[in-house]
């Protein structure tokens, strides 16, 4: 009998969280079906790039993938944008309330209308605030040039600061900071350690005033086609690779901010409760600002999930 | 087996003679239908998204300021600059030609159009002053190469283009970043003033051999009047590189100030061309810059077939196991790249075989950037080989002189080119001490 | 009617192309305007002059309130519909190049045989793509994708496939009736410069160097 081949395709390198963790998933998956399935990961966008796959996902051209969860708003669900908002996660266990609860579920739930089914939630991080200037208070970006990618959460949140948001193309970033085109940037620690941007920094922020995700989707047809077993075995493999995915994140933003302090070229600060609890009063407004954009009620609900 | 069956059709379809960007394309379709199981519609995606790049987008820019200032009267300032600076030496007109290319390549990304430019007015002057035409042609094809090595430059454009988003290791295992478009800019600075002064050397002392006349040695009042009506032009350059250095602007918004500028010198300053002629500039660039882009988004799909049947990775493989090193590929890539740079055009070569030779590269412990100089040189190379070089042809209408008579006239300067070509493959400083220099 | 069609085409890729490099500019210049101000404000801060800190402020809040992040995705799209339509001016004026060593050399019936197939080439290829192209605009507006920063739907941008496969193919299938019945090929000269002719007058009058 034929194996069932399914393709999953992905844009970072394998030794990265989500490429060791899609090498995870393959291994079990494999192992939970007996071999009925076989699942042929493609990392490093060989076979689509970022702003193609959704699409390549949707026609069937693959069966798998791990998009950031900022793709989900231009797909047409703009609920998911409520995981840009700053703030809205104090912490992992606040975050876990609403990916591993009721309210992620329902999230997930949305894309089938696009032809998409959620499996999981994999982290990256919670974002950094990086500059050539120090960045203590809500004050100290007025006027900054801050490189973003499109997003407009965060787009809305750079201009509460005071900062001018610029979207650029991330390749482009390096040089831009180097140069200065723009003056900073947010990322996971992991991000900004691999792409070498501490070398063009002085000061960084240990802010976590954001998060950064991705999700594990399946094109709907393709797997609502697959026998139940299969099924069942697959579910299994993704839980297991999601814990293992969600630890080594973990791990490799605490791995690259010891190894940025180390390195030198940028100062890092962890902000006092009372400039945290300044910087939160400042970004309040936009909660409410994306209301309208999000859904009231995604954000009362998501809120609520974590206050729980 | 797969490689050569997808050459094989390519190779077909290219000698009909039809655009280079169909054939790609529909090498990619005759091998999905008749060799291959990758679905169709995963091809139509790379059709849509292909060109999706804002770096990509230098291309038109750049493409457009250089159609702005790609104009007599522009040449016609460069030269007079060039002549009252460098006239009385030996080889006179000849060394003021190869001046004159060096400049005029630092406000156009386009060799024939560098050719053009200079050698319709230099070779008749030349003619008239005792030269013997195959001199001027000689000198004015190769020194028009100057166009793709001196930034800005189309083809570097292409090779950041072809190789960014690749992932590729290098000897030791760790990841690589591809060049940007500021460091191959940057990294040409040197490289295009050195392969200027050999040609001048050869210039020079081929025509102190002939005893070819020199010009009378300019007044200082008339070398500071012709700096100054070439200085507009010559800005173009500075406001790019000193934009992207001095952290004003993006390599891409770069090239697009630079069009606005080049609009500004060439309509207001220098008048050369009419606020009425305008539309016919903008629709000259749009009809090149589609022409690029389509081929570009061709190669994209080409690419995509050629790694989806891991030809690049096979072949880095089988080239690291040969053992030939980084010396021997690297005289392998030359060779590759002179052969068929002897029938193809530039850009296209660059976006077909940049991917494909790219890993080995990097896997053997080349720089990027290096890499991407030693592509141009040979590009540049190419120009002037028979029996396809733009160059060639453009010197050939210009000087009523037939191909061969050309060619054989252009080979003092060719053999100076490959000498240059030598010393930037083995010698990487000469490419990357002025990137180092800028901290990159 | 043909006419109408080829003027539309000249104009449609000629205003593409201004208007990606006015917009890209200004963006430029706002980023720029933005720096100015911020530093200005720093600048009157630092010298504890009020009135100058109030003017910049107000200045960089005024030139902060128009956004122009949108500016390179728009600037992608334009370049995207002036690449599919400029393809097909291309044809037209000839501009694509090709390997034509073989083609030049032959003569007669042989090369009239030869430059046919490369022309029927470019129509197959670009039916192929007005028919492929035409189908996944359709997926896509069903899927109801919008662009991230224009927000704009993604199956408009796609459009530019289909409509500008469908009109190069009839430039290509126009080229190969000229071919046929006139034994023509549109060339472009890749080595153009204007104002030569001016150039050459002048020297011959014995005006320069
Ligand atoms: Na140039
Ligand atoms: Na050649």
């Amino acid at each position: 009998q034929d194996k069932i081949i399914i393709k999953f395709s992905h844009v970072v390198a394998p030794d990265t969280p989500k490429g060791k963790a899609a090498a995870r998933f393959e291994e079990l998956a494999e192992l939970y079906t007996n071999g009925a399935v076989d699942i042929e990961v493609y990392p490093n966008s060989q076979l689509y790039k970022d702003k193609e796959e959704m699409e390549a996902l949707q026609l069937g051209a693959v069966q798998m993938l791990a998009p950031s969860l900022a793709k989900f708003g231009p797909l047409g669900v703009r609920e998911f944008e409520v995981f840009d908002l700053p703030f809205i996660f104090a912490d992992y266990d606040a975050l876990r309330k609403v990916t591993q609860g009721e309210v992620g579920a329902g999230l997930l739930a949305k894309l089938e209308d696009k032809g998409i089914s959620g499996l999981a939630y994999w982290d990256n991080g919670f974002k950094i605030m990086s500059a050539n200037s120090p960045l203590k208070s809500p004050d100290d970006f007025l006027g900054l040039k801050m490189r973003i990618q499109s997003s407009k959460v965060i787009e809305a949140y750079m201009n509460k600061l005071g900062a001018v948001p610029q979207v650029m193309a991330f390749s482009e970033v390096y040089q831009a900071l180097q140069t200065g085109v723009v003056d900073g940037t947010e990322n996971p620690p992991s991000n900004m350690y691999t792409q070498k941007m501490n070398e063009v920094q002085d000061h960084a922020t240990v802010s976590n005033h954001g998060y950064l995700g991705y999700a594990v989707i399946v094109n709907k047809q393709f797997w609502d086609g697959l026998p139940e077993d299969v099924r069942v075995g697959l579910d299994k493999a993704m839980l297991e690779a999601t814990e293992y995915a969600n630890s080594i994140a973990k791990d490799d933003n605490d791995q690259a901010l010891a190894a940025m302090e180390a390195a030198g070229t940028t100062e890092f600060y962890t902000l006092t409760d009372e400039e945290r609890a300044a910087w939160m009063e400042a970004l309040a407004p936009v909660n409410e600002e994306m209301a309208e954009r999000i859904g009231a009620e995604t954000i009362a609900a998501v809120e609520a999930a974590v206050s729980q | 087996m797969t490689a050569l069956i997808i050459f094989a059709i390519l190779a077909i379809l290219l000698v009909t003679g039809m655009p280079v960007s169909i054939a790609l394309g529909l090498t990619v379709f005759t091998f999905l239908f008749g060799f291959s199981d990758v679905p169709m519609d995963a091809i139509a995606l790379k059709l849509f998204t292909g060109i999706e790049k804002f770096e990509i987008m230098a291309i038109p820019f750049f493409i457009l300021a250089g159609n702005f200032l790609t104009h007599g009267g522009v040449a016609r300032r460069m030269i007079r600059f060039a002549s009252s600076m460098v006239g009385h030496w030996y080889g006179g007109l000849g060394i003021a030609s190869v001046l004159s290319c060096a400049l005029f390549a630092a406000i156009s990304g386009s060799s024939p159009a560098t050719v053009m430019a200079v050698g319709s007015i230099l070779l008749p002057a030349m003619v008239r002053q005792g030269y013997p035409p195959q001199f001027g042609v000689g000198t004015i094809t190769s020194s028009g190469g100057l166009g793709i090595l001196i930034p800005p430059s189309i083809v570097m454009v292409m090779y950041a283009v072809a190789t960014s988003g690749m992932v590729v290791t290098g000897p030791d295992g760790g990841p690589v970043m591809s060049a940007s478009i500021g460091d191959l800019f940057m990294a040409g600075v040197i490289p295009g003033l050195m392969l200027a002064t050999m040609l001048g050397g050869t210039t020079m002392w081929r025509a102190w051999k002939k005893g070819y006349p020199r010009m009378p040695r300019a007044p200082m009042i008339d070398r500071w009047k012709a700096f100054r009506e070439s200085v507009w032009g010559l800005m173009l350059i500075v406001i790019i590189m000193g934009g992207i250095y001095g952290g004003i602007f993006t390599p891409t918004e770069a090239a697009a100030v630079s069009a606005v500028y080049a609009f500004i010198v060439a309509v207001y300053v220098y008048k050369d061309i009419k606020l009425s002629d305008v539309p016919k500039v903008l629709l000259n660039s749009a009809a090149m810059s589609a022409m690029l882009l389509y081929i570009i988004t061709n190669a994209v799909m080409f690419a995509f077939i050629l790694t989806s049947e891991q030809i690049p990775q096979g072949l880095s493989a089988w080239i690291v196991e040969l053992g030939l090193g980084k010396v021997g590929f690297l005289l392998v890539v030359n060779i590759l790249l002179l052969a068929i740079g002897m029938v193809m055009e530039p850009s296209a070569i660059v976006l077909i075989m940049a991917p494909i030779l790219y890993p080995v590269a990097m896997a053997l412990g080349v720089d990027p950037i290096h890499f991407g100089i030693i592509l141009v040189v040979n590009m540049e190379i190419g120009l002037c080989t028979p029996p396809v070089g733009l160059n060639l042809y453009v010197a050939s209408s210009l000087s009523k002189l037939g191909l061969t008579d050309v060619t054989k006239a252009t080979w003092p300067w060719l053999l100076t080119m490959l000498t240059f070509l030598m010393l930037v493959t083995y010698i990487p400083e000469i490419t990357l001490l002025l990137p180092r220099l800028m901290g990159m | 009617m043909l006419r109408l069609l080829d003027r539309l085409e000249e104009v449609l890729i000629a205003t593409l192309i201004a208007v990606a490099t006015v917009l890209i500019f200004l963006a430029v210049t706002h980023r720029f305007a933005i720096g100015f101000a911020a530093d200005l404000v720093g600048f009157a801060r630092a010298r504890e002059m009020t009135g100058l800190a109030d003017f910049a402020r107000s200045m960089f809040m005024f030139v902060n309130s128009l956004k122009m992040t949108w500016a390179q995705e728009a600037c992608i799209y334009l370049f995207v519909w002036m690449a599919k339509f400029g393809a097909a001016y291309g044809v037209r004026t000839g501009i694509h190049v090709g390997v034509d060593i073989l083609a030049e050399r032959l003569t007669g019936n042989k090369r009239r045989a030869i430059t046919t197939i490369a022309m029927s080439g470019g129509i197959l290829f670009t039916a192929i793509l007005t028919w492929i192209g035409t189908d996944f605009v359709y997926h896509v507006r069903n899927g109801g994708q919008t662009s991230p920063d224009l927000e704009m739907p993604m199956w408009i941008i796609y459009l530019a496939v289909p409509l500008g496969s469908a009109l190069m193919c009839f430039r290509f299938v126009q080229a190969l009736h000229l071919f046929l019945t006139t034994g023509e090929i549109a060339h472009h000269d890749h080595g153009s410069v204007d104002g030569l002719d001016e150039e050459a007058e002048d020297l011959a009058k014995g005006g320069h160097a």
